[in-house]
């Protein structure tokens, strides 16, 4: 007999963003996340609370998944970032501050709602729109002739995660690498449709980062006791290979679960062993020197395949299956029944073994043009070597991004400002139409756009962590980071702005970000081609979060009633 | 449900907790080890640990901190086997120093950029003033008077002269080969070339004394087990041929401490009945078979997935698994005596029925071998390891393998008591040293301080090159360190934003350099009677004598002499060495340790469920 338990009521809250607590939640969360921000940002040890594995990071793609909450809000907002982030990769963390900033400052601002998720509409599309435009002041074309803005954009990516411990050159290093992989996986001569290859990276624990490196075609872990014979290789060049995807190991399971009645003399064992031993007859006689598995095979066959002077690799893996389909046209075998097609074979130019410190790997060398390549990660450890490749994984992918969109933001917190300093000149020249248009006073036209601005400017404050001031220079509207501790004579030799673009000079204006300033236009800078920017971000993730970031904290205020199940 | 706790900025509760916990290891460093006893009070149960790692094994760490520490030092652990407390005890003095940094309100930035530099600093000291292994000890009667002028940078001048001088003569020879281009000259004058010197092999003996490091009798074993190895290797004419992946321990509790000892080949421990089979095989040429995993009917291979749901349908029912067994049994058996094996190695675990059968066929099964061992058979004996016993085949099988039965340890337990020794016609090299003690407590130190020595032996013959020990290197890192924070950043200011002026570097590369003196204060307490009072300014004294540009070494390991026993080996351990990759290792890990958690300002914890575990201090919810 089942028990029967009371139902307990609903909890509704009404106007839930005026709740403190969940006004507190909200808060600490930005104050999470602002805090891990951009090179100097801190890192935040994810674990368990009974002492499990502790990851160290400050990226999103790995803190925000680990973050859970009772609180609605939260999880919406962690929802909408890391489905941003598992599209463009980068630029998670300013999506999320952003938004958090913006609900701050509706909030604070004291406007309805409505008002204040009308005026954030209407910025947006400004601010995207500017972007977008040719004469934009922010955005540089990317040129493809020359790897100098591919490789300031990979490093500013992979310079913004600090936890990696890098220092200068080694992020010159790595970025160079990542650029070098990204152009080895651009196919180069191949009519039609073009489709881009894949990097494969590996990680190599203990060995010093300026030993990671990148080589075309695949690796793959190989037995410590494989040996090749040179001679024979050299023979038929080049080699026949046979990829498998079913497993060999002369189990049955892939027939799932449920019962089986079995005869007590039948020995399932040996009979498939027995029809694998007559699959592998073929492939040997079909002339293959390389075998494949993604994974495990019977050692009874390995010892056949080895003794007719085979090569075998076993647990290859599933994410190895798709870069080795595409390096040697081998079509993955699923099936150990029928007779293998000709056509399933693939070819491989050249073995050779590499050692690269406790691993031994065997390298696959493509028989034509061929756009896979493996990028070997070294770090001294775990920690810093995990968070070094999801760095390289986004760089890949940002710099892919690039191909569809050849254009970089200015970096540092340059971006942020330029954009403030716009959407407050702007707005102002245009407020009569949008004040008609969103129907709103222009007291609280002038409040939207002020939070709106300030919650920009905020992304570019958040870069600074140790007390420094962030400023904002009053022709370019760039942004500049004073240290704390910088004494007053030096105040005018602060060097160059966030992007590496503007160098200091003693005639400049400036005003503290988040600060009332009289509205400017921002001028883009006319400078030659001669100064190169020293920190870039990637256009597409940017403008996509940015409007991730506002329709997200849109969304949030646009909340009136929060209903929870308390069963 | 997740929590986070924020950590006070200037006073960060992780560097705090790191530097507590590098507190462990202040007794284990130096060459007088203490032991230490962890007690759990909940169960009672307690562990003697004697190294930094062992203790760390044996807590029960936590917080995220602890778990990071435990994770850096087992991977140093098990890729140096030694060094560890080395690199525990600068993690903690280095936070202490970023500690401090924080405290007088140093940016983090700022201590991360001259902490680097530092360390970069510092490894350059390791690269200047290590010692070539090749001929030391040999040309010890030259070399005397170069140490007593100042081991740091007259020891490394003299390989690099070598070095230049022989790279002038190969210049020489490329060059003579271009111009005298006619064959007819190049024939006679390619005789004169000089031919490159043979490579002066290391002196075992000598470095491994210096390279003890307190453990006189690990080190001991260490030498034999290179005796051993050297005399089996037919190219080796020099006593120098070490083979860390050849050496297996076998640990006997029971016994005094001077049967210790170092034996040719595999020595297992076998019972009774299978002793009186190797008694009946000694003295002969015997086959021999590999089983990589179990020797049993129902083993099979890693990645085979058993059947589940299987049900036998049957009318008769006597039919059970039993006969299967036997059937295997008896195809096995058949299959070995077939193809004449009286030895089968084993890596997992053979049934007991088998090795009963076996023996009655008087056929030796030997369980749990390790892989090296196995790896070792088969080179030696032509033997290939196999999975299943049907994959054996006359091919598979070795030979030429002898069995003795080196000791009866009898007693009145029922454990396999005797020791039976495997060894190779052809030597294997394999050599396996016998370690014991009556404390049975104390057979892990053993075996760990026995693998530590090991390992230090063969990091120096992959290095090639060693460090002046006793402290010696790392005073030459106070000494430049000190150098550094006092010479003024280049005047050239880098336009780099990042690596503008660091207006703290001095302070955090005295700071830093303060954690060495503290490293070598504390070995020097621990190495004898000297008061941690007396240690520094004994240290200060030094680097002030340093300063004034007198030689580190000579003066300063006259200061560790003066408190070892006087029992007349003070000649022998005049010098003392450390390994160049295990310390530079270890300085890095520790560093990378520290700003790792410098720059962690906040805990995620997941997991939490506020109901259960109640509000705790400090953690907030979100």
């Amino acid at each position: 007999m089942s028990r029967l338990v009371k139902k307990s009521p609903s909890l509704c809250t009404d106007l839930p963003l005026d709740n403190t607590v969940i006004c507190n939640k909200l808060q600490l969360l930005r104050q999470l996340l602002k805090s891990c921000f951009g090179p100097t940002g801190r890192l935040k040890q994810v674990h368990n609370n009974i002492g499990g594995h502790v990851v160290t990071t400050s990226t999103s793609s790995v803190l925000l998944p680990a973050i859970s909450s009772s609180q609605s809000f939260i999880n919406l907002i962690k929802t909408s970032i890391l489905n941003h982030v598992s599209r463009f990769s980068d630029c998670g963390l300013f999506a999320a501050i952003l938004c958090l900033s913006l609900i701050e400052q509706a909030k604070q601002s004291g406007l309805s709602g409505s008002v204040a998720i009308g005026v954030n509409k209407h910025l947006l599309g400004l601010c995207t729109s500017y972007l977008q435009r040719e004469d934009c002041g922010c955005k540089v074309k990317l040129d493809f002739c020359s790897s100098h803005n591919l490789i300031t954009l990979a490093s500013s990516i992979i310079s913004s995660k600090p936890a990696c411990v890098l220092t200068e050159s080694e992020v010159l290093h790595i970025s160079k690498l990542a650029v070098q992989a990204f152009l080895l996986t651009v196919p180069c001569n191949s009519p039609g449709d073009v489709s881009l290859g894949q990097t494969v990276s590996i990680s190599v624990e203990g060995h010093p980062v300026l030993n990671s490196a990148v080589f075309p075609g695949l690796l793959v872990d190989t037995p410590d006791d494989l040996c090749l014979d040179k001679s024979e290789n050299q023979h038929s060049n080049p080699l026949r290979l046979v990829l498998f995807s079913a497993s060999l190991a002369g189990d049955l399971s892939e027939l799932g679960d449920g019962k089986i009645d079995m005869h007590p003399g039948v020995d399932t064992d040996s009979q498939i062993l027995d029809q694998l031993l007559e699959l592998v007859k073929r492939v040997v006689k079909d002339e293959v020197k390389v075998f494949v598995c993604q994974k495990v095979i019977h050692p009874v066959v390995q010892q056949y395949l080895k003794r007719h002077g085979v090569i075998v690799i076993e647990r290859l893996g599933i994410t190895l299956m798709e870069p080795l389909t595409q390096l040697t046209g081998a079509q993955p075998v699923a099936t150990l029944n029928t007779t293998i097609p000709a056509k399933a074979y693939g070819k491989v130019k050249d073995l050779s073994i590499l050692q690269f410190g406790s691993k031994t790997m065997l390298h696959l060398q493509p028989p034509g043009e061929s756009s896979i390549c493996t990028m070997i990660l070294c770090h001294r450890n775990e920690t810093m070597l995990s968070e070094l490749k999801v760095a390289c994984q986004k760089t890949e992918h940002v710099l892919r991004l690039t191909l569809r969109e050849p254009s970089a933001l200015l970096g540092g917190g340059c971006t942020e400002t330029h954009l403030a300093a716009y959407v407050r000149h702007k707005s102002m020249k245009e407020v009569t139409e949008t004040v008609s248009a969103l129907g709103c006073s222009r007291t609280e036209h002038l409040r939207g756009v002020d939070g709106f601005c300030r919650s920009l400017e905020s992304v570019a404050a958040a870069l600074e962590h140790d007390g420094g001031d962030s400023v904002m220079d009053l022709t370019h509207a760039h942004h500049w980071t004073r240290p704390a501790d910088v004494m007053k004579e030096q105040e005018d030799s602060s060097g160059f702005c966030g992007c590496g673009l503007m160098e200091s000079s003693p005639n400049q204006r400036w005003t503290y970000l988040n600060t009332n300033y009289q509205e400017f236009s921002p001028a883009p800078l006319s400078g030659g081609a001669a100064v190169q920017p020293r920190v870039l971000d990637s256009f597409t993730a940017k403008l996509n979060a940015l409007q991730v970031a506002v329709e997200t904290a849109n969304l949030a205020l646009d909340v009136r009633y929060l209903i929870q199940d308390m069963n | 449900m997740l929590a986070s706790t924020v950590i006070n900025h200037r006073q960060h509760v992780g560097l705090q907790k790191l530097s507590a916990l590098a507190g462990i290891t202040h007794s284990s460093l130096g060459p007088n080890k203490t032991y230490k006893f962890i007690q759990d009070e909940t169960s009672g149960e307690s562990a003697l640990a004697c190294s930094c790692f062992r203790v760390l094994e044996n807590l029960e760490l936590t917080c995220g901190v602890g778990q990071l520490v435990y994770e850096t030092v087992q991977a140093h652990q098990k890729a140096y086997h030694t060094g560890s407390g080395c690199l525990l005890f600068l993690a903690g003095a280095w936070s202490r120093a970023a500690l401090e940094c924080l405290q007088r309100g140093v940016p983090v930035a700022r201590i991360i950029s001259a902490m680097s530099e530092g360390m970069d600093v510092c490894l350059d000291v390791c690269r200047k003033c290590s010692v070539s292994t090749e001929g030391l000890g040999v040309a010890q009667s030259e070399s005397r008077t170069a140490t007593s002028q100042g081991l740091g940078p007259h020891l490394s001048k003299t390989p690099t002269v070598e070095a230049s001088r022989a790279s002038d003569k190969t210049l020489t020879a490329s060059g003579r080969r271009k111009i005298k281009l006619s064959r007819h000259f190049y024939e006679t004058k390619s005789e004169n070339v000089p031919q490159p010197p043979l490579p002066k092999l290391p002196d075992i003996a000598h470095i491994s004394a210096g390279l003890s490091h307190g453990c006189v009798g690990a080190m001991t074993l260490v030498v034999e087990v290179s005796r051993i190895q050297s005399r089996s290797n037919p190219q080796d004419v020099s006593c120098s041929t070490f083979d860390v992946t050849k050496v297996v321990t076998c640990v006997l509790p029971g016994l005094p401490q001077e049967h210790a000892c170092v034996l040719q080949g595999c020595i297992v421990l076998v019972s009774h009945e299978q002793a009186s089979v190797a008694h009946h095989l000694k003295e002969q040429h015997l086959k021999v078979a590999l089983i990589n995993g179990d020797l049993s009917d129902t083993y099979r291979h890693l990645g085979f997935k058993r059947l589940k749901g299987v049900q036998c349908v049957s009318d008769r029912s006597h039919f059970s698994s039993s006969t299967k067994e036997e059937e295997w049994m008896e195809k096995t058996v058949t299959r070995l005596l077939n193809l004449e094996v009286n030895l089968i190695v084993v890596s997992g675990l053979a049934s007991e029925k088998v090795i009963q059968r076996c023996c009655t066929h008087h056929i030796l099964v030997v369980e749990k071998a390790k892989a090296s061992v196995l790896k070792a058979l088969a080179q030696a004996t032509g033997a290939v390891p196999v999975t299943y016993a049907t994959q054996l085949s006359t091919h598979c099988v070795g030979a030429g393998v002898k069995v003795a039965i080196w000791r009866d340890l009898s007693s009145h337990e029922r454990k396999p008591s005797t020791t039976v020794n495997i060894s190779t016609v052809e030597s294997s090299g394999l050599v396996t040293v016998i370690l014991v003690s009556r404390v049975h407590g104390k057979l892990q130190a053993l075996e760990d301080q026995f693998w530590a020595c090991a390992y230090r032996l063969h990091h120096t013959l992959t290095d090639k090159v060693l460090l002046p020990g006793a402290g010696v290197t790392e005073m030459l890192c106070v000494h430049h360190l000190h150098k550094q924070a006092e010479q003024k950043h280049h005047t050239v200011q880098q336009t780099r934003a990042g690596t503008a002026h660091n207006p703290y570097r001095g302070l955090v590369l005295h700071l830093m350099a303060d954690g060495f003196i503290d490293y070598i204060s504390t070995v020097l307490v621990n190495t004898g009677t000297v008061s941690k009072v007396r240690a520094r300014t004994a240290v200060s004294q030094q680097l002030q004598d340093c300063t004034q540009s007198r030689g580190i070494a000579a003066t300063f390991s006259q200061l560790f002499l003066a408190d070892e026993q006087e029992d007349g080996a003070a000649a022998a351990a005049a010098q003392v060495y450390d390994n160049v990759s295990v310390k530079q290792e270890a300085w890095r890990k520790a560093l990378d340790l520290v700003l790792l958690v410098l720059q962690t300002d906040a805990e995620v914890i997941t997991g939490i469920d506020p109901k259960r575990d109640g509000p705790q201090e400090d953690v907030m919810l979100l």
